[in-house]
């Protein structure tokens, strides 16, 4: 499935973005300091394209969601971004009662917890109608109607009874199923799902990513994956964005980032991933954590944590160069590279 | 038997040490704690507030001009103030306003105090109990709780100093027997978080008794609680404690903040317009209470320091230096450096 | 709301409820062999002889003279009849007809205080939420210092002062006319109102300052909570997702803090009744307490605790209904 966009993603297609962010950038001034969430991020979502944002947490992953839905208050947050882009229209320039009514209908989120993100004194019903009544401007009946037919769409049993119960009434998997008929319910161009198999059961996540990738491929719809766990991704994206400490650090599409990947992290990434057909069992570690958003290194912010770094590491901050075509990275010596020397 | 003594000996000195050295921690630990309250407004005016009512409460005698309790010390009655009564005297009896003030915060702090680290205790020792145990423990004490929280408390207490006598110990009493219900609770909830923490579930694993689980790890645990509720306790009671005092129940042979609002009432102070007979006991018990809460409230900050206001980060937006965010925000752009990196890059590869 | 769960509840508070009364039965035989000597103190003046006869009396009247698991049981059986023993008080009135002429005085002013509490201090409360960060947030979290630090009956007294004294806006001290001239008349409520003024005023301002604070930090609270997010997330209205969703979960420890505060309010007026020489329980039972009058005295006492009592079983059931996690599990 993925050759065929594998040979028409980058750079030569025409078709219009889903969604174009150019540099977007997010701090938190605080009073020891200024926190740099995100420092100037490139997306590019083509229609009915996987994308999956990878990252461990704390790097800005969910900082970069909340920014493109713009939902990301200010105060605390100062926003900066040079191009906004849903389907063509600049999002930019929207005042926020445009933007409410693109939320839930043009493009939708589906949260992590879903224990939290819902609404613990309403029903799940109840929930879902408030969608289609906002933005498809039906009464309580015909929109409980489409409540229901959302509810079994994804595979919630007997909806009609589901309709009626709250939130913890149901089981993790069950809420997580209501969330993403939330996030479907009007048929987004594009849906964000924000780390959403994190708080569930090994089995259950297989089931809901395997929900998730039938309705995108269903309606069409762009994804953009928000995940610490690049394991997940490997079967669902189409292409890549690794980030690292509000930067991306390297991008590709998925079968050329998993078979070779150019920066350290993202081999650290993968090296973590425990796979049966290896035949070294070795996994390769990257050490501490991500930098403290106020305290980045100098040079490369991946530098202390790398054993590939250099002097000119320490000093400077790569730029992220293409590689290969469609293959970016933020290196000053690139894996493949290192192969070479060897 | 030798062996013995000598044993003994060194038994003791051992001990010694260990207990010299926690007392050293302790007091090293409480310094560094009363530094960090120190380093916050609030708990900075907290403190220089209490320091001076103690300083009033301890050096009452020469802090005083006169002895409230010394009945050949009074003036001539209802005096407005002068330099020899900074706060005039009193209608009824002729005692000087400021000394009574002054020796006021002698009942006030004590009994706010007192009962402030006994209910601590009794709160703590049930609540760590309820939580812990659990089973009919928790039962038990949960249930005492309820009906203690139904009983009104300032009807209860006037009953009770009127079946057993009116006296400072009486009301400490009284007041201890009903503070540590809400901190129990609060203690309950945080052991039971920490029950089913890892740290107490390896050290049951490891066969640790209660007690030592109690004491080592649970108590640690939910400190702060209790220092904040000592704190906070001790404001309330003290205002309780005015009322009852106001309401004639408090001692009758001492002199406190409550019972000089009590003789404002009944001396006529209002009908003559001596306000300065009415603010005087107000402002003792204002200052003293207001200290505490402080200094409650600055503890708060420095235990849960994301709790602390949202709106210091208001405040911060409201301060921030355009410029600066503007120079931080620029100086994520790659477009400038790139130039730079771009020639480094060449440099490297000829 | 489940069945169940309601009749847990209410028998949970009948049981509380004998345990209440027990207590305030036996607190008075605390530390007297003869419940007799406690009623009827020796006095100096009186012979042996002559006090032994008063005490036999007291025992006749009050049924001393069984053993005290028979005047537990009496105790318990008179009251289901509405009979709370009889007061020292001259004419030997029952103890229940006093209760009931009193309360709605007290009510009053403890009604009144907790409206006017909960009216202005929510709305505050959820306008210094919005307005977080800002001078009427930043007011509101230094205020309830102040008025902690600043007890009621202090505020009343220099309310006295000066609107009652200086400046004589309101009466300074119950007009006892209000009282025995009450005929339900606009003029005579009026006047009530009038007469109250200055206790309310001292009461409420401590009520609005912690119901707002109350309201603020629930409000704020909620408002950082996820689904808050999600309903944003759907492209909600900025009032629908304040309405439905925020101030719908920011209720839940408005309402607890409503049903707390029902008893310590008409408790703790006990003070201020007696400041405004108010005709109310507070004064029954200061009166009740000077003149020794226990059965009074213990009677008010268990009133207070029962409607505590039912003002929490009334404030759960609420909760229940507004919050549908309680039926499920215990909230405690």
């Amino acid at each position: 499935m993925n050759d065929e966009k594998k040979i028409s993603s980058p750079d030569t297609t025409e078709q219009e973005n889903t969604l174009t962010l150019r540099n977007l950038k997010v701090i938190f001034p605080n009073e020891a300091g200024v926190i740099r969430a995100v420092e100037g991020i490139d997306l590019d979502i083509k229609p009915g394209e996987c994308v999956a944002l990878v990252g461990e947490s704390g790097c800005g992953k969910s900082m970069t969601s909340l920014a493109i839905m713009k939902l990301l208050s200010s105060p605390p947050a100062m926003i900066r971004v040079d191009e906004l882009k849903l389907n063509g229209e600049d999002l930019t320039l929207l005042s926020e009662q445009k933007m409410q009514s693109i939320r839930g209908s043009q493009m939708s989120m589906i949260f992590q917890d879903a224990m939290t993100a819902l609404n613990p004194v309403m029903t799940v019903g109840r929930q879902l109608d408030e969608i289609f009544m906002r933005h498809s401007n039906m009464k309580r009946k015909e929109a409980k109607e489409h409540s229901i037919k959302a509810l079994a769409m994804v595979g919630v049993p007997s909806p009609e009874l589901r309709y009626k119960d709250f939130p913890h009434q149901l089981s993790g998997g069950m809420r997580q199923r209501v969330l993403i008929a939330m996030a479907f319910a009007c048929q987004p161009k594009l849906i964000i799902a924000d780390e959403p198999t994190t708080a569930l059961d090994v089995t259950i996540q297989a089931q809901v990513l395997e929900l998730l990738s039938d309705m995108q491929r269903k309606h069409n719809t762009s994804l953009l994956l928000i995940t610490h766990d690049l394991s997940i991704v490997a079967n669902m994206a189409d292409r890549i964005y690794v980030m690292y400490s509000g930067k991306i650090v390297e991008t590709a599409n998925a079968y050329e980032l998993f078979k070779k990947p150019l920066h350290p992290y993202t081999e650290g990434l993968l090296g973590a991933i425990p796979r049966l057909s290896d035949d070294h069992h070795e996994f390769i570690q990257i050490p501490d954590s991500v930098p403290h958003p106020m305290f980045k290194p100098q040079g490369c912010y991946f530098h202390p944590r790398c054993r590939y770094a250099t002097e000119e590491c320490k000093c400077d901050m790569p730029p992220l160069r293409e590689i290969a075509p469609g293959h970016c990275v933020r290196c000053f010596h690139p894996l493949s590279e290192k192969g070479e020397d060897k | 038997m030798e062996n013995f003594w000598k044993k003994a000996g060194k038994g003791i000195k051992a001990f010694g040490i260990a207990s010299w050295k926690k007392i050293k921690k302790a007091i090293l630990g409480f310094g560094d704690f009363i530094k960090k309250l120190w380093m916050r407004p609030k708990g900075r005016v907290g403190l220089i507030l209490l320091a001076l009512l103690f300083i009033c409460a301890v050096f009452a005698p020469v802090i005083a001009p006169f002895d409230p309790y010394d009945v050949t010390q009074r003036a001539a009655k209802g005096l407005s103030p002068s330099w020899e009564h900074p706060l005039g005297t009193t209608i009824t009896t002729g005692q000087d306003i400021f000394s009574m003030l002054i020796y006021g915060s002698r009942v006030s702090l004590s009994i706010g105090l007192i009962t402030g680290i006994l209910t601590a205790f009794i709160g703590a020792f049930m609540g760590i109990l309820a939580g812990y145990i659990g089973s009919w423990v928790d039962t038990v004490i949960m249930r005492v709780v309820d009906v203690m929280l139904v009983i009104p408390t300032l009807p209860l207490t006037i009953v009770l100093t009127n079946l057993f006598g009116k006296s400072y110990g009486m009301i400490i009493f009284i007041f201890t027997l009903f503070g540590w219900t809400g901190l129990s609770r609060v203690v309950r909830s945080q052991t039971l978080v920490l029950k089913n923490s890892n740290y107490v579930k390896a050290a049951e694993l490891a066969g640790a008794s209660r007690m030592h689980i109690m004491m080592r790890h649970i108590l640690p645990g939910v400190s702060h609680l209790l220092i904040m509720s000592t704190a906070l306790t001790s404001a309330g009671i003290m205002v309780a404690e005015a009322g009852l005092s106001f309401l004639g129940l408090g001692d009758p042979t001492a002199i406190s903040w409550g019972k000089m609002l009590a003789e404002v009432q009944s001396g006529g102070a209002m009908l003559f317009g001596h306000w300065w007979w009415i603010i005087a006991p107000g402002i003792g018990i204002f200052l003293a209470v207001f200290a505490f809460m402080r200094i409650g409230v600055a503890m708060e900050e420095v235990f849960n320091p994301r709790m602390k206001q949202t709106s210091s980060v208001y405040k911060i937006f409201k301060n921030l230096n355009g410029a600066y965010i503007e120079e931080v925000f620029d100086s994520m752009d790659e477009k400038e450096k790139l130039g730079y990196i771009e020639e480094k890059e060449r440099v490297r590869h000829e | 709301m489940q069945k169940s769960y309601v009749i847990k509840r209410i028998l949970y508070t009948v049981l509380i409820f004998f345990v209440v009364l027990t207590l305030n039965f036996f607190i008075p035989r605390i530390g007297v062999e003869d419940p007799a000597e406690r009623y009827y103190p020796p006095q100096g003046n009186m012979s042996d002889d002559a006090y032994e006869a008063v005490k036999e009396l007291t025992r006749k009247q009050y049924g001393f003279d069984v053993s005290t698991a028979e005047q537990y049981i009496r105790y318990v059986s008179d009251l289901f009849h509405g009979d709370l023993d009889t007061s020292f008080k001259s004419g030997s009135p029952k103890v229940a007809d006093l209760i009931f002429e009193r309360i709605p005085w007290t009510l009053v002013l403890s009604l009144s205080t907790m409206l006017i509490g909960a009216i202005l201090g929510i709305s505050f409360g959820a306008f210094a939420a919005w307005r977080r960060g800002r001078w009427p947030d930043l007011i509101l979290m230094n205020a309830s210092t102040f008025t902690t630090a600043l007890p009621s009956f202090f505020i009343a007294l220099i309310l006295v002062l000066y609107m009652g004294f200086e400046w004589e806006w309101f009466p300074a001290y119950t007009d006892p006319n209000m009282v025995a001239g009450f005929d339900w008349s606009w003029e005579a409520i009026g006047r009530v109102f009038y007469n109250a003024a200055l206790p309310i005023f001292s009461m409420a301002i401590g009520s609005i300052v912690s119901y707002a604070q109350t309201t603020r930090n629930s409000v704020i609270a909620v408002s950082g909570e996820d689904f808050i997010l999600t309903a944003r997330a759907k492209g909600l209205s900025n009032s629908t997702v304040l309405y439905k969703h925020t101030l719908r979960n920011a209720v839940l420890p408005i309402v607890t803090s409503l049903g707390m505060s029902v008893s310590g309010l008409i408790g703790g007026a006990v003070v201020i009744e007696q400041i405004f020489n108010w005709n109310g329980m507070g004064t029954l039972f200061l009166e009740a307490n000077n003149t020794n009058d226990y059965p009074l005295m213990m009677g008010i006492m268990l009133f207070l605790s029962t409607f505590a009592l039912v003002a929490n079983l009334v404030t759960d059931l609420c909760y229940s209904l507004l919050d549908p996690r309680v039926t499920v599990g215990d909230k405690r």
